[in-house]
């Protein structure tokens, strides 16, 4: 292990740079790729899901709800900030924002 | 019981990878490699081995899905020569970057353009970069012989790099010979079980390979392959001892022919060796001090064991059945360096021969060994690059 940098020597290293910790995505902050960000906001959301369909990372966090008439189903929690990297896809994708009169999903820069 | 069969090179091939018994074949056929995968393709439909045949579209697949297939837990093997190998040419880098044993039978042949099937080591020597071991053959019995060695090489635990075991084009590959094909249970014996390293079916331990590498790692990654290369020199050192003691026939990393005292050398790869060793052994009986070196392993090269076999040597003429275009010969590139530090050191030249399936006769041999005569006694090299028998010269 190099005592500088903290990185592995080439006597540690997996043979032919296999992987085999499966799933180890969980532990890659994309977070860190941002430089925009976006911001949901839960009094304009009908919770269609499109967003959550669309993120490529999984960052929409969803948990249990109920339709206005009382049927089961998903609504958005939050976004999970540890994967968001920024896209925009939720902005681009989201009905209400489509619409053009107020905004779902706000998209603004992230502070330096 | 061995067997005693008139054979051709290629079938001989065939038996090999018959013995072998490959999980998968992923093939395409090119001239003149063709028969191999044909013969084994007869071998599958009628049941005498159980190998998954995979006919591919193109070189480039073929090496794709035996690396796929090595990586999922396989035994794998093909055949390619020239163009088919060139193809493959980014897949053979990944083959093993990768560290996958897939084992490759390549058959001599010279790269277009123009087009030409015939025997050249153009196709073998142009991958000679990839990271793949290359051992080469001068008859049908060799390339059997390094074959059967091919696994226990490709897959030994502190190598595990791909091997092409090479052969001449129509001479070695169509040519009928009489050799000896061992006995399947002892062939099976002698190579041992496959062992699978993450296999990707292993679904129970999950693996990724084929990923990616930053300028943090890519250089720690291509360090450890050169260490795998250095380890497949004393591993094909042991497993052609183990080889001989086995079935009989002794090999080593090359051969050293009447090279004890011989002044005048000649160093050269694959058949051509066979009419080198009858023209040395007229001029020996003449009282000519000559002798020839004939390259097996050309990856890993073994430059200290090459020095030593060459350092009483006064001049050495390296054949070369290829081209690096704008550069010397690959084989007397390897000899130079090889002899660099030697002291004293011999008078060297390099000979570019056969290219295209050219022949070299035994008489345009005789006037290599006079040419290097008159290079000896006059103390200097007229021409130390040159093509031999072209017209207009």
């Amino acid at each position: 292990m190099s005592e500088k940098y903290g990185l592995k020597n080439w006597q540690e290293l997996a043979l032919g740079g296999v992987i085999t910790d499966g799933g180890n995505a969980a532990d890659y902050e994309t977070g860190t790729w941002r430089t925009w960000r976006p911001l949901w906001r839960q009094e304009s959301c009908i919770n269609c899901l499109r967003c959550w369909v669309f993120c490529p990372e999984g960052a929409f966090v969803l948990k249990d709800g109920k339709t206005p008439a009382g049927k089961d189903r998903k609504e958005i929690k939050q976004i999970d900030y540890y994967y968001c990297r920024g896209c925009g896809l939720c902005v681009r994708e989201c009905p209400v924002n489509k619409k053009g009169k107020k905004k779902a999903i706000e998209f603004v820069r992230e502070e330096t | 019981m061995p067997e005693t069969r008139a054979i051709t090179g290629n079938g001989a091939i065939a038996e090999a990878m018959r013995q072998i018994a490959p999980d998968v074949v992923a093939a395409f056929p090119i001239t003149p490699s063709t028969q191999i995968i044909e013969d084994f393709a007869g071998f599958v439909a009628d049941g005498k081995v159980d190998t998954e045949l995979i006919t591919v579209e193109s070189e480039h697949s073929a090496m794709s899905a035996c690396i796929g297939a090595s990586a999922a837990g396989g035994r794998v093997m093909t055949a390619t020569s020239a163009n088919g190998l060139a193809l493959m040419w980014e897949m053979l880098y990944v083959a093993a970057g990768m560290r996958q044993p897939i084992l490759v039978a390549v058959v001599n042949r010279a790269l277009s353009a123009p087009i030409n099937i015939h025997c050249d080591h153009g196709d073998s020597m142009g991958a000679r970069d990839a990271g793949w071991i290359q051992i080469y053959a001068e008859n049908n019995q060799q390339a059997y012989d390094n074959m059967i060695m091919a696994p226990a090489i490709a897959g030994h635990a502190d190598v595990r790099l791909p091997l092409m075991v090479c052969l001449d084009g129509f001479i070695i590959s169509h040519s009928i010979e009489t050799m000896q094909l061992e006995e399947d249970r002892q062939v099976q014996a002698f190579i041992g079980e496959h062992k699978a390293f993450h296999s990707l079916l292993d679904t129970a331990n999950p693996s990724s390979w084929g990923a990616l590498d930053l300028h943090d790692y890519y250089i720690e990654h291509k360090k450890a392959q050169q260490v795998a290369m250095a380890n497949a020199k004393p591993v094909i050192e042991e497993v052609s001892e183990r080889f001989g003691k086995e079935f009989g026939r002794r090999y080593e990393l090359f051969e050293s022919y009447r090279l004890d005292d011989a002044e005048r050398v000649v160093v050269a790869i694959n058949s051509v060796a066979g009419e080198l060793k009858e023209v040395i052994d007229e001029l020996r009986d003449e009282g000519e001090k000559v002798g020839l070196l004939k390259i097996r392993v050309f990856r890993p090269f073994p430059y200290a064991e090459i020095a030593a076999a060459l350092k009483n040597s006064k001049i050495v003429t390296v054949l070369d059945r290829s081209t690096s275009m704008g550069a010397y010969g690959p084989l007397f590139v390897e000899i130079c360096s090889s002899l660099y530090d030697a002291n004293p050191r011999p008078m060297l030249y390099s000979r570019t021969f056969g290219l295209g399936g050219r022949e070299l006769l035994l008489d345009d041999i005789r006037d290599l060994f006079e040419e290097s005569k008159r290079y000896l006694n006059e103390g200097k090299i007229e021409k130390t690059s040159d093509f031999l028998n072209v017209r207009g010269g």
